[in-house]
């Protein structure tokens, strides 16, 4: 049986302004901005700050090691560090370490920073880097595919599929409208939802414009402490309760009998005890980098079968205010800093938490908040958080 | 739950200038069919649960490195998580994901190949600004060249002692069957090899490299089951210096000192002089062997000349694999150290081995002039 | 900062690359190697497990070394396909394709059902491409050793 060393929680979190141009700030002074926001909600000093943890994605920016040029801004002078990277779940990973290396008992603080600059880069071109050289990388789009629409639409009809598709976008949108960090808030109406679905410019097969994430500039640092840290700070933290990374072979289209979303998800619940996700989950911020993938993952990260999903998204249900609100953040269809975007999905959950979340605070109180990061080759990492602090020796792998 | 963590494997390929006919995953999969065939561990609950990879988009010009190697370190549908970042950063964090609780046997596979790409000089000139450094012309070469002139006037270290430290790395690398190049120098083919970046020769610099370093680590109880052999790390410490060469004492140890400090602590150690058996430490550059060795705490600060002159590198054992100058590629520096001196504590260092071993310091940097420094503390 | 005062920064505008050299081992080193020399597509698998395309050195679900050659093709059957508006560069040359252009899946005779090849899909009419399609590999005449030796598929017209 495994037992978590010690307990670790949240205590703060800081974001910078995200943008798709962000030229008035160069990488480091963006990732200042998040780092002294982080600080100052966890009501602390980098003084007290024993580790720094870093991440991105290379070639993005094409910076080789920014940890060391960052060094500048991220506070690590003096400190341990570690730079991690894994593609979109980069962020989560990050978090899923600083969790790591505060139960582990080597640091009591430690600071998690993400960011990404994408428009000093192509985007796209960066993504399609990921393809290998010898096979892929001729053919790859980016993160673009417009299969799981396709998918979607086949088994629930054309016209059912691209509303509700368009309807998650809408909510997104209705959701980053409360939040005054969220880089694209377009005010999208729902009495246009057909013509938004029929003439926004198609990128790949039925993935339109509309229904893909941003490309933004940002950053995101978040606090992670021992339980003696945070409970000397007083305010009531949100802990972390459990993570799960699942990656797959890089070959997209091995289709095995589960997701990793699935698998991560079944992982977790069975660990810590969660039987009706619906029920003992309060709040979800999913990396959701289209409308369509948003959709097709709240089922199976859920668990869910037939058009249950479906269901949730034309009821309101993943409203801010509906029985399981969905990224009341506006999410990544809002705000995509890649590098960032897997932390600012914890950060997010642990605010709702916490109960800090200011506009886009969920109305219903936050027992329990549930993050996940994607990346890779349909790659998933999930944190689980809550409000009470978890029982350690409660803990243990099936 | 454990209190310490073992090494219970360690395997390297042999390093070579260039392993044009291999793909990395195919230099990865070499070393982890041995590390498994060492221990007998499948993937799974009740094997090998999760992986730690190393490894760097730049040098394999592909965003998200890791996601090459998913399948050839057992991760499908698995956890891994990848370090960009000196390997012995990577014994770091999995160290860290064992003493959480979080996994009980945890696999660390990195690789790098610096013949990939054109010029190892162009990976490392992106790690510089692009505003200020970039334009001056600045890559790790050159940055290292401007801390060997300023230690080299500050210690009063000679040419003649570096290229001592070369002909002694030849020697040690001899009896290295991993080593890269072991052909034997003399002072004066040391002193006659081409100028790279002044005061730096050719013969100075770790010389271009490919390979691939795959480890088993495991808790306390796990460890005890697979190997009658395990090796502990007993102490960890890593630190970065600031950024801009010119905010940093080039040929001081602000970061170095700070990461053995707390290694040494965690790990009880007093007195670093007399503390290790085998030492191991990342000289990417000549000069970088005394000077690492003061910031370790082997000799006083500044010493490093006297401690050349009295023979420091043999009374302290220092890199018996023939140390990174012998060739290993950037991100791989520090974790050929711990594999370096996992060998030495299990005694299967052959040729090379310090008898009756116990107690092994090895060391690992990255980023210009050794802006990050790692030190671990590893114990039979 | 207000836009007024953002609209005079100054951005620096720079192209950074690196030659690189890819090592294709001795698995597809092989598969290439067909390609260029006998316009052949060849699978690999472990004994007993699925086939592996493009080939590679493990199989990631049973961890076996890949050691037993297939070939597979020239002809299967679309498994899925992408129809791609956005005009994305091609981050090998730089160039902009014209779009639209098709990605497709293609399930290869021979290679049974976990390993279809990914690549480019001629089709005159992209809003009549259907998954299930039978489609076949085009050859370049001047090959080279590398993916883009199969121009892409075509669909085999019905008779």
């Amino acid at each position: 049986m495994k037992r978590k060393r010690r307990n670790v929680a949240v205590i703060g979190s800081g974001m910078s302004h995200f943008s798709s141009h962000r030229e008035e700030v160069n990488q480091p002074e963006m990732i200042h901005e998040a780092v002294v926001e982080a600080l100052d909600d966890a009501g602390m000093t980098l003084d007290e700050v024993d580790c720094v943890l870093h991440g991105n994605m290379e070639l993005f920016e094409m910076v080789h090691q920014p940890d060391m040029w960052h060094a500048i801004a991220s506070g690590v002078w003096g400190k341990s560090g570690l730079r991690l990277t894994t593609g979109g779940t980069t962020g989560i990973t990050l978090a899923c370490a600083a969790d790591n290396l505060v139960a582990s008992g080597l640091h009591d603080v430690v600071l998690a920073i993400g960011f990404e600059k994408l428009q000093e880069g192509h985007t796209t071109g960066g993504i399609t880097n990921m393809a290998d050289p010898l096979w892929g990388r001729s053919i790859q789009t980016g993160a673009l595919t417009g299969t799981t629409a396709q998918a979607v639409i086949d088994e629930f009809g054309e016209e059912r599929a691209k509303h509700a598709a368009m309807k998650m976008r809408i909510i997104m949108d209705e959701h980053a409208m409360l939040n005054e960090k969220a880089h694209r808030r377009l005010g999208l109406d729902r009495q246009f939802i057909k013509e938004m679905a029929d003439n926004s410019p198609p990128l790949v097969g039925e993935l339109r414009m509309l229904h893909m994430c941003s490309q933004s500039d940002g950053a995101c640092a978040v606090v992670f402490a021992s339980e003696e840290k945070a409970e000397a700070l007083g305010a009531a933290p949100a802990w972390v309760v459990d993570h799960e990374t699942v990656h797959r072979e890089e070959t997209l289209m091995f289709s095995p009998e589960k997701t990793t979303m699935r698998v991560a998800a079944e992982r977790m619940f069975t660990r810590n005890g969660i039987t009706d996700p619906r029920r003992d989950i309060d709040v979800f911020e999913m990396y959701d980098p289209s409308a369509w993938w948003g959709l097709d993952w709240l089922r199976e990260f859920l668990l869910l079968e037939g058009d249950e999903h479906l269901k949730m998204v034309e009821n309101d249900e993943i409203r801010i205010d509906g029985a399981f609100p969905l990224n009341p953040s506006g999410g990544v269809q809002a705000s995509n800093p890649i590098g960032a975007t897997a932390l600012v999905r914890v950060a997010e959950a642990a605010m709702q938490v916490r109960g800090v979340a200011g506009g886009h605070q969920v109305p219903k109180p936050v027992r329990r908040a549930l993050a996940s990061g994607f990346g890779g080759t349909l790659w998933t990492v999930l944190m689980l958080l809550s409000r009470e602090k978890p029982v350690l020796g409660g803990h243990c792998d099936a | 739950m454990t209190s310490r963590v073992a090494i219970c494997a360690v395997a390297q390929t042999k390093y070579e200038a260039d392993k044009w006919d291999v793909r990395m995953q195919g230099m990865v999969w070499e070393v982890v069919k041995q590390v498994r065939a060492q221990t007998g561990l499948d993937f799974g609950d009740d094997g090998i649960e999760a992986a730690v990879t190393v490894s760097d988009d730049v040098f394999d010009a592909r965003t998200i490195s890791d996601s090459a190697v998913t399948d050839v370190v057992g991760a499908h549908f698995r956890g891994e998580e990848k370090v960009a970042s000196d390997g012995a950063q990577g014994v770091y964090y999995a160290v860290a994901t064992i003493l959480s609780g979080k996994h009980d046997v945890v696999l660390l596979a990195g690789h790098c190949k610096e013949s990939q790409a054109a010029s190892r000089n162009m990976v490392t000139h992106l790690a510089f600004d692009p505003f200020f450094t970039r334009p001056v012309g600045l890559d790790y070469l050159a940055a290292a060249a401007l801390q060997a002139d300023a230690y080299m006037r500050k210690t009063g270290v000679t040419e003649d002692q570096l290229a001592d430290v070369v002909v002694r790395s030849r020697q040690w690398a001899a009896k290295n069957p991993v080593a890269r190049d072991a052909t034997p120098l003399t002072r004066d083919d040391v002193l006659a090899s081409p100028m790279l970046a002044d005061p730096i020769r050719e013969s100075f610099m770790y010389p271009i490299t490919d390979g691939a370093v795959a480890m088993i680590l495991a808790s306390e109880e796990r460890a005890r089951d697979i190997t009658d052999r395990p090796v502990w790390v007993t102490g960890l410490g890593n630190c970065y210096d600031s950024f801009f060469l010119g905010e940093r004492d080039l040929a001081g140890n602000f970061a170095l000192e700070r990461a053995a400090a707390r290694a040494y602590c965690m790990a009880g150690i007093k007195n670093p002089v007399t503390a290790f058996d085998v030492v191991e430490l990342c000289d990417q550059c000549a000069h970088q062997m005394p000077q690492w060795a003061e910031g370790l705490g082997l000799c006083a600060a500044g010493g490093g000349a006297v401690w050349l002159a009295e023979g420091g590198p043999d009374c302290h054992s220092v890199n018996r694999s023939g140390g990174m100058l012998a060739g290993n590629p950037l991100m791989l520096g520090g974790m050929a150290r711990v594999a370096e001196a996992v060998l030495q504590l299990r005694g299967d260092a052959g040729a090379r081995q310090a008898q009756g071993a116990k107690r092994a310091l090895a060391h690992g940097c990255c980023g210009p002039a050794g802006q990050l420094q790692v030190a671990v503390v590893l114990e039979a | 900062m207000p836009d007024d005062k953002k609209a005079e920064l100054i951005v620096s505008r720079q192209v950074l690359s690196i030659p690189q050299r890819f090592a294709t081992g001795p698995i597809m080193g092989r598969f290439l190697a067909e390609l260029l020399d006998n316009r052949r597509i060849m699978a690999v698998r472990a004994p007993g497990s699925r086939c592996l395309l493009p080939p590679r050195e493990v199989d990631a679900v049973t961890m076996q070394e890949a050691v037993e050659w297939v070939e597979v093709g020239p002809e299967g059957t679309i498994r899925d396909f992408d129809v791609v508006y956005y005009a994305s560069p091609d981050p090998l040359t730089g160039e902009t394709r014209d779009v639209p252009y098709i990605i497709c899946w293609v399930d290869l005779d021979g290679a049974g059902e976990g390993a279809p090849l990914w690549h480019l899909l001629d089709a005159p009419d992209p809003g009549k491409v259907r998954c299930g399609m039978r489609v076949r590999a085009v050859f370049n005449d001047e090959r080279c050793g590398c993916m883009e030796d199969i121009r892409h598929f075509e669909i085999i017209e019905e008779t």
